[in-house]
Formats: C-alpha cells, structure tokens, sequence
C-alpha cells in the first residue's frame, strides 16, 4: 500500500492483504540496501493466516521516496511513526541484519508496544569492513559484489533458488545496486546502543542465526542473545548464509510461525 | 546492469543451479520425469499455491530439472530469472503475450525469423495486437514508430536470415527514453558470443533447440528476465498493467510491488505457463543441459568454420555473393565488432551465378551438409528459406526482411574445416554446370 508520511510517499508491503489493524500486526524490517522483497514469502504467510503484515520500505529504498535515513535511532524513530499512522498500537517486530537493529532500537523506545521480536541474522553491532564502506561510496557495484558474496551461503552462490527458476543473486543485485547502500552501511557502523537496547527489551525475543553468516558471524549473534532477557527460541541453521529470509525462506517462515503464533 | 553468479560462464554452465543431491549423490542432473509433486499436508499445498512457500505443485509451471536449466540460463544471460518453455516460438509468444493486450501495439525489426514475422504480423494481429515493422538499423524510423500504446521493441541479435547485427545499445537507450523494455531474440548469438542484457536489453529469448542444444534432438525455448526494466514508475506516462496491476485470478497479486525486479518472469510464470501450457518437458530439458554445458567449447570451433568458409566462398568463382558479419563487405562489421568481440555466429548466407536453378542444383549436390529447416545443430546445415522458413512471406516483406530469392543459407557446424569445404566444393561445380547451361541457352 502506498502513504504519506513526512510529506514523501512511501510504500508499505502488506504480504497480499487489504491491512487491518484489527489483526494483530506482523512488522518486517529489511536489511541494508535490500526492500520489502526479502520478506516476499513469509509476508505472505502471516498475511493469509490471521494477521496483519507491515513490510514498509525505508524512506529512499525501492518504491519509498525520500531521503535515506542515516542513523539505526532514526530510522527506528521513522518506524513509530509509520506505526502510529497506520492506527498500530501493538506488534511484532521482525528484523534481519540492519532490520534487526532497527527493531532492537525501536522495542527499546517502547517496549510497551512490542509483542515480541524476531532478529534473523543479526547481532548487538554490525560493525562494517572499512573498505566495504568505502566503495559503497565510491562504486556502489563494486560493494554489492562483495556483499552478496559473502552475503549468501555456498548453496546460493552455486545458483540455488527455492522459487524455481529464480536466480535469487541477481535479484540481489539489481535490488541493492539501486538502493541507498552507503547511508545504510554507515547507520550500521555507528550505531553504539545495541546490547543496552537489548537489556531494556522484555518481550519474547527470538534469535535466527546462521552457521555460515559471514556479515554477522554467530559468536556475536550469540552474545546478543545473552544481552535479552527473555529469549524464547535461539535457532542455529547449518549451511545457510547471512541472507536468511532469502536462503532459508521455509525455515525462517516456520520459525517464526512457531515463535510469533504461540504468544 | 545485472549480476547472477560470481562464476565465470563455463562454471556456470556446469554447476548453476544443481548440487549433488544428498539423498542419492547424483552426479548429473536427474530427470525429474513427474506431472505432480506431493504435498507435505494440507497446510503446505495451500502455501505453495499462495506464493507463501517456493516448490513444486505440477509441471506445467515447474519442473527440478527444467528449474536447473532455468537457472543456468539466467545465470549465464545475468538475469534475475528465467522461464523455459517447450519452444523459442512459444518463448516469443508467451513474452508478447505477458506484455501485451488487445489494443497494444509493438515496434519489431524486419529482419527477423520468419515464423516470428508471422505471429507478430498475423497472429497476433487475430487478437487486437499490432506490430509495425522497421529496419533494425533505422534507429530514427523505430523511434517515429512508437506509438502511445506500443509495449515493447523487438530485435534479434543476428537477424534471421539476413545476418543484420541490431545495435542493442542504441535500441536500448531508444527503448529507455521512451520507457519501452528491449526484447531481444540472441538465439543466433548465444549467451558466449553475447549478453544482450548486459548491452541494455531488458528480455533475452533463446531457442534453446539450436546452438544451446547443439545436438538436434529436443525443442525447447527460454525467456530470460533482465530485472532491469522499471515496470512501475508512477511518473511515466506508458504504464504495463499485466505487471503492475492488481491480477484478479491471484488473490489480486501485484507482482510488480511483490517481486520487483523478477515481476514479469513471476508474472509468465503465474499465469501464462498455467494458461498457455507451453511447457518445456524435464526429458527435453536434461538434453538441452547437456548441450549447454559444452556450448563454450563448441561456440569458437563454430565461428572458427563459418568466417572461414566465408572467405573461401568469397574467392569461388560460382558464387555471386556471401554474406557474413565478419567480412569487410558487411554493412554491420564495424558494429559486429564491437558487439560481439568473439564472433557474429556461425550463420552466413550466399548466392550462386546462375539464380534459383543454379541454387538448387548446389543443395541438391551436397552430401555431408544437410538440407532442413533448423540451425544451430553441430552438423552443418543448408537451407533455401525463399522456398520454407520464409515461403509465407510476400516478394516485399521478403526484400524488407533481406532475403533474395538465390539466397542459401548455411549454419556452419564443428566437422573438419575441410571436409565441409569438399563438400561445398561438389555443390558449386553442380550449381556452375547449371548456370553454363543456362547462360548456353
């Protein structure tokens, strides 16, 4: 769906369904450089299943206009208001990577009005390679090179796609390439408050890691974990890389299905 | 711009899209040989028809093998996604189809494949769709001919039979400022000879029965999707509803605002592989796999033959003329050239002294070379289109499509040089004994 907020348009994926806030709300938060796309399957899912889906662009990214936002807190900030737009006092927040940190931030801000947080391939920090920072900068396709590289796990640089016929990298590609990656990049780098947002959060938290995450390696998704206090479901995945909703889409889904439809 | 794999072609062609399976260890890409896949319960069928999980439901729309195929070709091509199909003309169809209602309107090359000449002048005409034909190179003719409700450009890469080499980037660019996606038939190129998409093109179709195939056995076509065509910006005027309305049979799927880049292959796949059935079989598929994994091999032996059977035709004193992009007396060299750095194809064309008579006494003559209507085979190939492939094409739409009634055409195969050259040797002192015949009378 299509909105107003802070007088730019922005778009709001709705896994397929009319919105109703009636419903208890699923909130997905992309990762750097990426849109509402990487939620294409699971959004469907709990669209169709009893809840309302929330999968916005942020402002700058695909089909949002406007200017990227430059900081995790900002960005949180942005998402409470979309949030207080769309009439949504309570939900679950569902972030990976830089999504993640944005949901962190924002449960942080007000833990009242979070049901529970899902945090896939994420960590208390994501800090970012200098380089990679640099040639976001400079040669945009240079850096979505190198971060699909060591974005994906070893099955999907070999090609594999779980919807047939798709060839998830180069979607990748032309996804990010024209995407605001330097402004995400540097929001993850500065961003500091991680582990004393994780403390302040006290609803039902779950963590999706993968064993082959070379962007957010496990060790420090697991200390993430340590930092919640109410951690429910901590769920390593073998073989399967940093672009887990993309990767792993049906064991992400049915995850989060037994997380999120059991509170 | 597109990026689909980090490996480099050959690699791809071998390995994209299959691993050795965990339950078995196969090796080789197995044949999926099943109309239907089993659901896991009810839950997990209803998924997969929702779009909520990836998978196979039946295979008219998927197939693991046929997928395999798929994604080796939107790899190879730098696609985001690919849609195999049980033809290339059914690729072509199923392309214009998706793109294109009654009403719309389609601005093609002349130089084209004749049957692909029909479907757009005739067929699809039948159904309200109307295409204006121009020359490939009369960029300023292809622009004056785009009309408000025009949805695409078409061109192949190497014109059929013509041999005419389509500037992609400049058709591209044609295409950019007037928010209009390029579709590209690159069948005579191949995805190692040329990357249209990588040139500005935004569709890529294959036959994947020619050079892909390589061994004359299976039918089979792809419709590669760049995902570097901009379905829905609200700020142009030409809008693509197929792609980015709201599609009612679909719970009302927008596939442009789901999939993004992938819309229109989701969208071909949805609906037109459900409706239209072109369906590309696993067992087929398996074939065109093992053709595409050596394809890389065999492209440079046969642009190797065709340039220089080119050249020695062009030193016989039987022959009237040749035709390839490769020779100085090309209009298109200089832009062959660039284009395609590693060759223009392994298709040329020719006439003998002597006419149409003349013409057919060389087919006639010719022992290892085979007279048929196909390409691409590793076996060579003659062919008098004038006569088949382009018989249902009136004297001008033949002239505008550049074909002459003396025209010969061959698809060069990977036999020794020399033997094809004994062979054509044989064809011209027949079609020569022919013309002193009749320049006698």
């Amino acid at each position: 769906m299509k909105l107003t907020l802070n007088n730019e348009n922005i778009y709001v994926a709705t896994g397929g369904q009319e919105f109703d806030n009636s419903l208890p709300t699923v909130v997905f938060l992309h990762g750097s450089g990426l849109d509402h796309r990487s939620w294409a399957l699971q959004t469907r899912w709990f669209a169709f299943h009893g809840y309302s889906v929330i999968a916005p662009d942020f402002p700058g990214h695909s089909l949002s206009k406007g200017k990227a936002l430059d900081s995790i807190e900002d960005m949180a900030d942005w998402l409470w208001q979309l949030l207080d737009k769309m009439d949504v006092k309570v939900c679950s927040l569902v972030g990976h990577s830089q999504g993640g940190l944005v949901a962190l931030e924002a449960a942080a801000t007000h833990p009242d009005r979070v049901r529970s947080i899902s945090l896939i391939g994420c960590a208390a920090a994501i800090p970012v390679n200098e380089h990679l920072l640099a040639i976001a900068e400079s040669d945009q396709p240079a850096a979505v090179d190198a971060m699909l590289t060591w974005g994906f796990g070893e099955a999907y640089q070999f090609g594999r796609s779980h919807v047939p016929g798709q060839a998830p990298m180069g979607i990748g590609w032309q996804i990010m390439c024209n995407n605001p990656l330097h402004a995400d990049l540097s929001a993850c780098q500065k961003y500091s408050n991680g582990e004393n947002a994780a403390q302040k959060i006290t609803s039902p938290a779950q963590l999706i890691l993968a064993e082959n995450d070379r962007m957010t390696p496990i060790k420090m998704g697991r200390g993430l974990t340590a930092q919640l206090q109410n951690v429910s479901s901590h769920i390593e995945l073998d073989k399967v890389g940093h672009m887990i909703p993309i990767e792993a889409p049906e064991k992400c889904l049915s995850e989060l299905q037994a997380f999120i439809t059991n509170i | 711009m597109s990026k689909s794999s980090f490996f480099d072609p050959q690699t791809i062609a071998l390995h994209t899209g299959y691993q050795p399976d965990s339950e078995h260890g196969s090796r080789a890409v197995p044949i999926y040989q099943t109309t239907s896949y089993a659901f896991q319960d009810v839950s997990h069928g209803a998924a997969l028809f929702n779009v909520e999980r990836g998978g196979h439901i039946y295979s008219r729309m998927t197939n693991p093998t046929v997928a395999v195929l798929e994604q080796r070709m939107a790899a190879l091509e730098g696609g985001v996604g690919c849609v195999c199909t049980a033809s290339g003309m059914s690729a072509l169809f199923t392309t214009f189809a998706s793109l294109c209602s009654a009403g719309d309107h389609i601005v093609s090359a002349a130089q084209i494949y004749g049957s692909t000449a029909t479907l757009l002048g005739h067929t699809l005409r039948r159904f309200g769709i109307e295409t204006t034909f121009v020359d490939v190179n009369d960029h300023q003719g292809i622009k004056d001919a785009i009309q408000e409700n025009t949805k695409l450009l078409f061109c192949e890469t190497i014109g059929n039979p013509s041999l005419d080499v389509a500037d992609i980037p400049a058709l591209a660019k044609i295409g950019e400022e007037a928010h209009l996606p390029l579709v590209v038939d690159a069948t005579f190129s191949t995805p190692v000879l040329q990357n249209p998409i990588s040139q500005g093109a935004n569709v890529v179709i294959h036959s994947l029965t020619k050079w892909i195939g390589g061994s004359g056995n299976s039918i089979g076509g792809a419709i590669v999707d760049g995902g570097n065509f901009e379905w829905g910006d609200p700020d142009k005027d030409r809008q693509f509803p197929t792609v980015c309305e709201p599609y009612t049979p679909f719970h009302g799927i927008n596939f442009y605002e789901e999939f993004g880049p992938s819309a229109l292959s989701m969208r071909i796949r949805a609906e037109s592989m459900r409706d239209f059935g072109s369906t590309l079989s696993p067992q087929n598929a398996f074939y065109l796999l093992q053709g595409l994994e050596s394809l890389s091999l065999r492209m440079p032996k046969h642009v190797e033959n065709a340039e220089s059977l080119a050249q020695w035709l062009l030193k016989n004193e039987a022959v009237d003329w040749v035709n390839h992009p490769s020779l100085d007396s090309h209009p298109n060299k200089d832009l062959a050239k660039e284009l395609l750095p590693n060759g223009a194809g392994s298709i040329l064309s020719f006439g003998v002294k002597g006419g149409r008579q003349a013409g057919a006494a060389f087919m006639d003559a010719l022992q290892l070379a085979t007279n048929l209507a196909n390409v691409g085979d590793s076996r060579t190939l003659v062919l008098h289109p004038g006569s088949t492939t382009h018989s249902r094409m009136d004297a001008e739409a033949m002239k505008a499509a550049g074909i002459s009634e003396d025209l010969i055409r061959v698809s060069v195969g990977i036999e020794s040089l020399r033997d094809i050259k004994g062979d054509f040797s044989r064809g011209l002192k027949a079609a020569q004994k022919v013309a002193a015949v009749a320049q006698g009378e």
